[in-house]
Parts: C-alpha cells; sequence; structure tokens
C-alpha cells in the first residue's frame, strides 16, 4: 500500500534529480513544486523526476508535475520521468505530460538523453 | 499649471488631427505592448508587464495599478511606486482626465472578470502637464491590459477544459484498466487495496480506508495511504463511502477530503459514481475469486475420486478364477465414479473358495475407503485360515473401528468345497441369497448377523451350511439390482421380482445369466439414471 509522501533530491552537473516515495497528490505535488524552484531560480533547466516509488498520482499532483513543465519550456529546460510504474506512465501519458517532457527507465538514461540532446 | 484650453470648433479639429498624429504615431508602441501583455500566465505577470511598457510610455511619471474585486469595496495595490505621490483610488474615484494641475491622470476599467482596474500616474517632477492624449493613451494601455487578461483567462479556461477532458478520459480509462486487474488472481495486492487506491487517486481524496466486518468484529482495515494514524471510524469524519457484503463479511470503502490547489473541496456526485463502480469491482472480483476457489476445490475432490476409482478397480477382480466343475461370472457397475458395492471369488490355499459380496451404505470417496478396509481384512483373515464366524466377527469389530457412525456394510461371504459342493455360508445384513435348486425352488440365504461396522459389540453371528448340488445356481446381488427405477421411480422389483427372474433364466453358463440379467434391468429402467450401483456374482455347479 502506498505511503505518505516523502523527496530526495540531489544535483549532478546542475541537473536536478528529485526521488519522490509514496502518494503524489497536492502535498507530494507542493513538495516537488517548491524542491524544483528552489533550483529552478538557481539557473536549473534540466530535471529528472524519479517516480519509481510512487505508485499512486492525482491529478492535483498532476497539475505541479505541469506547472514544471511549462516553467522548463519557457526557458527552454527540460524534464524526464523515470521508473515509472506502468499504471503511473498511463495515467501521464493521458493527460498529456509526455507531449512535453520525456520519460526513460532510469535516472542514468535520463542524464544520458540531457548530454545527447545537448 | 494652467487649466487645460477649452477648443472652439476650429481648434477641436486641428486637436483631433494632432491627436491622431500622436496616437498613429504611438501605434508600434502599442503593438509591442500587446505583444509582451499577451505573453503573460498570471495576474501578477500581467500587472509587471503593464508597469514596464507604460513606464516607457510616461518616463517622468510614477504609475501605480489597483484592483478591486467584484464583490469588494476596498483596492488592493498591485504595484508599489518609489515615490510618495501615488495615490490611491480611495481617495477619490479615478477620474478619466487630468487633474487640474495636469500633474495625475486616474483611469479605472471594468475587468472581464467583474472586478475592477485602476491605473494612476502621477508626475514625479514638474515638467509638462499631462493632456487628453496622455489620458487616451493610459486609456489605451488598460484596454490592453483588459484583452490580454482576457486572452490569458481563455488561454486559462482552455488548459483547464483540456487537463478536466483528459481528466475524465484518465477516470473511465484506469476504471476499465482497475475492473481487469481486480479481476487478476495472482496479484500481491488484494483487490479491494488496489481499488482503494485507484478511488483515492480517480477523486483526488487525500486518504481512505476499506474496513472489512463480520457482524460486530472488525476483521481488517487498511488505511490509505498506508501507516496513517488519526483516520476516524466509518460513519465519522464526512467523506463519502461505498459498502457491499459477501460471504457473510461487510466491506466499507470510504474516502476523505477532495483536494484541490486551493484546499479541501466537497466531493462530487461523479466521485460518488466511481467509487460504487470501483466497488461493485471488487465485489464481482470477491465472487470470482470464490468461484474459481470453488472450482479448485472441485477439482481436488474429482482428482482424489479418480484416484479412489483406480484403487476401487483394482480391489475388484478383473477376472474370476476358474472352479473346476463350476461356472462362475461376475459385474459391477458404479452408478458414481466411486461405489460402495464389493464383490469377489478368492481361492483359499486349502483349495476352497471364498464368495464374497458387499454393499457399503453411502457411495463417494469414504465408501471406497471403507470397501478398501474390508477388503484387505478379509484377504488377510482368508489367508490367516479363520473361521467363518469368527472372521466376520472381527470383520465387524474393524469396520467399526474404521467407519462413522452413518457407514456400515452388509455383506454374505460362503466357503465353497468345490469337490463336494459343500458351502458354508454367512449373510450379514446383506440381501438374501438364492440358491435354486434343480427342483426349480429357490432357497433364500438369509442366516447370519447384522451388517458390519453398525454395532460394536460381541454380536452372535451365525452361518448355515448345505451343500450345492449339480446343475444347481446361486446368486449373489446387491440391492441396486432389485432398487433399480425407471422414469416413473418404479422399482425394478415391482416389474420383476428377482426370484422369479432366478427361476426363469436358467441359460448354460454364469455369464450369460449376468449379461440376461443386466439386459433385463437396463430394459425396465430405459433411460432412467443408475441410482444405485449394480453387482452380481453368479455360481452354477455343472
Amino acid at each position: 500500500m502506498e505511503q505518505p509522501f516523502s523527496l530526495a533530491s540531489e544535483v549532478r552537473d546542475n541537473r536536478l534529480i528529485i526521488t519522490t516515495s509514496g502518494y503524489v497528490n497536492n502535498v507530494g505535488g507542493e513538495t516537488i513544486a517548491r524542491e524544483f524552484n528552489k533550483h529552478f531560480e538557481g539557473g536549473t533547466k534540466h530535471v529528472v523526476i524519479n517516480l519509481g516509488q510512487s505508485k499512486v498520482v492525482n491529478s492535483v499532483g498532476m497539475s505541479f508535475l505541469i506547472e514544471i513543465i511549462e516553467k522548463l519550456q519557457d526557458v527552454d529546460g527540460k524534464l524526464v520521468f523515470t521508473d515509472l510504474d506502468p499504471a503511473v506512465e498511463k495515467m501521464l501519458a493521458i493527460m498529456g505530460l509526455f507531449q512535453f517532457a520525456g520519460k526513460e527507465k532510469s535516472v542514468e538514461d535520463a542524464l544520458a538523453s540531457f548530454s545527447s540532446a545537448g | 499649471m494652467p487649466p487645460s484650453p477649452v477648443p472652439d470648433s476650429g481648434g477641436k479639429q486641428l486637436m483631433a488631427a494632432g491627436l491622431t498624429d500622436r496616437l498613429t504615431g504611438q501605434m508600434g508602441s502599442l503593438q509591442e505592448a500587446l505583444r509582451r501583455l499577451s505573453k503573460a500566465a498570471t495576474f501578477k505577470d500581467l500587472s509587471d508587464q503593464f508597469l514596464s511598457v507604460t513606464a516607457g510610455f510616461f518616463p517622468e511619471g510614477e504609475i501605480s495599478l489597483f484592483r478591486r474585486p467584484g464583490n469588494s469595496a476596498a483596492w488592493e495595490r498591485l504595484s508599489h511606486p518609489r515615490g510618495e505621490e501615488a495615490v490611491p483610488p480611495e481617495q477619490g474615484a479615478p477620474g478619466p482626465s487630468p487633474d487640474g494641475a495636469g500633474t495625475l491622470i486616474r483611469v479605472d476599467h471594468e475587468l472581464v472578470d467583474a472586478s475592477r482596474l485602476a491605473a494612476v500616474v502621477t508626475r514625479r517632477s514638474a515638467g509638462t502637464p499631462y493632456t487628453d492624449v496622455d489620458v487616451i493613451s493610459l486609456r489605451l494601455f488598460v484596454a490592453l491590459f483588459d484583452s490580454a487578461f482576457q486572452e490569458m483567462l481563455a488561454r486559462r479556461n482552455e488548459k483547464e477544459l483540456i487537463f478536466s477532458l483528459n481528466h475524465r478520459v484518465l477516470q473511465l480509462n484506469s476504471l476499465i484498466d482497475t475492473g481487469i486487474e481486480v479481476a487478476k488472481l495472482d496479484r500481491d495486492i488484494t483487490p479491494y487495496q488496489l481499488a482503494l487506491e485507484r478511488a483515492a487517486s480517480l477523486t483526488n481524496a487525500s486518504k481512505g480506508s476499506v474496513t472489512i466486518t463480520r457482524g460486530e468484529e472488525q476483521i481488517e482495515r487498511i488505511l490509505f495511504p498506508a501507516g496513517l494514524t488519526g483516520l476516524r471510524t466509518d460513519g465519522e469524519g464526512g467523506g463519502i463511502a461505498s459498502r457491499f457484503t459477501f460471504g457473510g463479511n461487510s466491506y466499507s470503502f470510504r474516502l476523505f477530503e477532495k483536494e484541490s490547489r486551493s484546499g479541501a473541496i466537497p466531493f462530487e456526485e461523479t466521485d460518488q459514481l466511481l467509487l460504487d463502480a470501483l466497488a461493485r469491482q471488487v465485489h464481482a472480483s470477491l465472487e470470482n475469486r470464490y468461484l474459481h476457489e470453488q472450482e479448485l476445490e472441485k477439482q481436488k475432490i474429482d482428482q482424489d475420486i479418480a484416484v479412489a476409482a483406480a484403487i476401487q478397480q483394482r480391489i475388484l477382480p478383473a477376472e474370476l478364477p476358474v472352479i473346476e466343475g463350476y461356472d462362475v461370472a461376475g459385474i459391477n457397475i458404479p452408478s458414481k465414479s466411486v461405489g460402495g458395492d464389493y464383490y469377489d471369488c478368492i481361492p483359499l490355499a486349502d483349495g476352497r473358495y471364498a464368495l464374497v459380496i458387499a454393499d457399503v451404505a453411502g457411495k463417494g470417496v469414504q465408501a471406497a475407503l471403507l470397501v478398501s478396509s474390508l477388503h484387505a481384512y478379509l484377504s488377510a483373515y482368508l489367508e490367516g485360515g479363520m473361521a467363518l464366524v469368527g472372521l466376520v466377527k472381527r470383520l465387524n469389530r474393524v469396520i467399526c473401528t474404521a467407519s462413522t457412525d452413518d457407514k456400515f456394510i452388509t455383506a454374505f461371504v460362503a466357503l465353497l468345497t468345490p469337490q463336494t459342493g459343500g458351502l458354508e455360508a454367512l449373510n450379514a445384513g446383506h440381501n438374501p441369497v438364492y440358491l435354486l435348486r434343480t427342483d426349480g425352488t429357490v432357497q433364500e440365504l438369509n442366516r447370519g448377523g447384522v451388517p458390519l461396522g453398525m454395532l460394536d459389540m460381541d454380536f452372535p453371528y451365525e452361518s448355515e451350511t448345505l451343500t450345492l448340488g449339480s446343475g444347481e445356481r446361486l446368486l449373489l446381488y446387491t440391492d441396486g439390482i432389485p432398487e433399480a427405477h425407471n422414469r416413473l421411480n418404479e422399482l425394478y422389483e415391482s416389474d420383476t421380482p428377482l426370484k422369479e427372474f432366478v427361476v426363469g433364466h436358467v441359460p448354460p453358463g454364469a455369464g450369460a445369466f449376468i449379461a440376461e440379467l443386466i439386459n433385463d434391468v437396463k430394459r425396465f429402467t430405459a433411460d432412467a439414471p443408475q441410482s444405485d450401483d449394480i453387482t452380481a456374482l453368479y455360481l452354477l455347479r455343472r
């Protein structure tokens, strides 16, 4: 059963990696957005969100993810989701998030995709 | 600063021409302003852009921006002018014209959302007084603000509409997916856990629970997210709920606190419909799992029965021994895959033969096990050379021990000495055995005692001794023959008394007699299902 939300983050080569655990709802989405904004204001334009330990996402949580995508679009940045549970991946696809964000199997793949895209 | 001149008719035409020229000259600035304002994503962005573009147009002025929501009387300041000259609108209705000194312009405009926007320009230092052209320009900028605001709202509404439509698609899709997933039997999560997670996600509930109760006793409670504390019990705390009962258990789903970006909001009718639909899917899944388990159990029982049937087939004789001077034949047709009838003709070490027929009360695996016990003990006791009465007494005791209270065995055992035709017979509660004498009379062999396993006491069994003469015949049978019935539920015995059949059918071979008997029973029962095992053993002394 899904756990309450928690988050960890790290920066590698000016790329922000956010790893979540638990229900991505209003609280979860807000926490992700806050963490993102902290780094975004410092100039971070490439972001990875590892949702491997988040099996449940609701639409309020997704609205925060969409905001992050929009902000990154404005500065030609990019967001990549990784380690997606099939149900979560389908939800994000239906909500149209992959039109503007990427998805990769792992964080390493996501970081590699930034490098190959320049 | 002198008051603005009041132009005469000719002057008005000159002013209008000058105004047109000046505004035409500003067209590029206005277009650029519209482009910048239109990019704003929030009202704050819009306000900041407005202040930025108007600052270039009024370089000597300090621009203040105020907004008053439609349902409020108070103005909210949106900008923070550096000087002290900024005049909040509440000090006087913002006017469309420069004040008498030409140092202030106020423009008040109703926005599309029914709020009011006020732009105030104050001169920071002395200089050329503001004119009607400046007023018109500020009005134009405010109108551009309104247009950009409308565009921003339209974009936002469009995004929200798309988001909402996508969410509805997501809900429908997830409902279908969840229906499939909860029906899977090999998941490491229970169907009600999965449904609770999906329900919370699709309705934006911040938390939820499933409570399973039997009567007043709570069997299980699952919280979402896991590890929640302080969640109130069912029936309290608001939210929405859906319940069903299955297998004597009550399953109650509850969702609490519908989330939105602006805080908790009431659940919608759609949320209740979704929760009900998911609960129904879980109900169906539990029913399917139950039926599946029943089917597996039935398959296992069928397998057990098949094994028991195979064992019983080995117990029943594949072929009967050849007895010099005699012809012997037998048959067993079980009514179910495992029957409770038994017969045999067992050669003994001293040259005699044991003729046995038995019928266990009941059918199925338990009956087969009892037949197996009877066969094992009987064989052992016969091998040991026990006398017939003592043997049956021992059998009675062991069958008593091996069987439940409602299980017993009727049996007929006879020991035949082939050379003399001598026969010692004991009937333990079985149907009478018919001995057809050469004079056409039929002797019933009934002497013996109670069925085996019926009474656990030292019952005084007794046997009878007689001689089988040449041409005389012996029929051993179980009640499946006289009690065979047709579609009208009539018994074979009432149509054809078995004793009469024995008298009337004297073919030269034992096998032929058995065949005639079975054919006659089938003629009578026709297409009626066989209700009991049919077993017979026929001995003819040549």
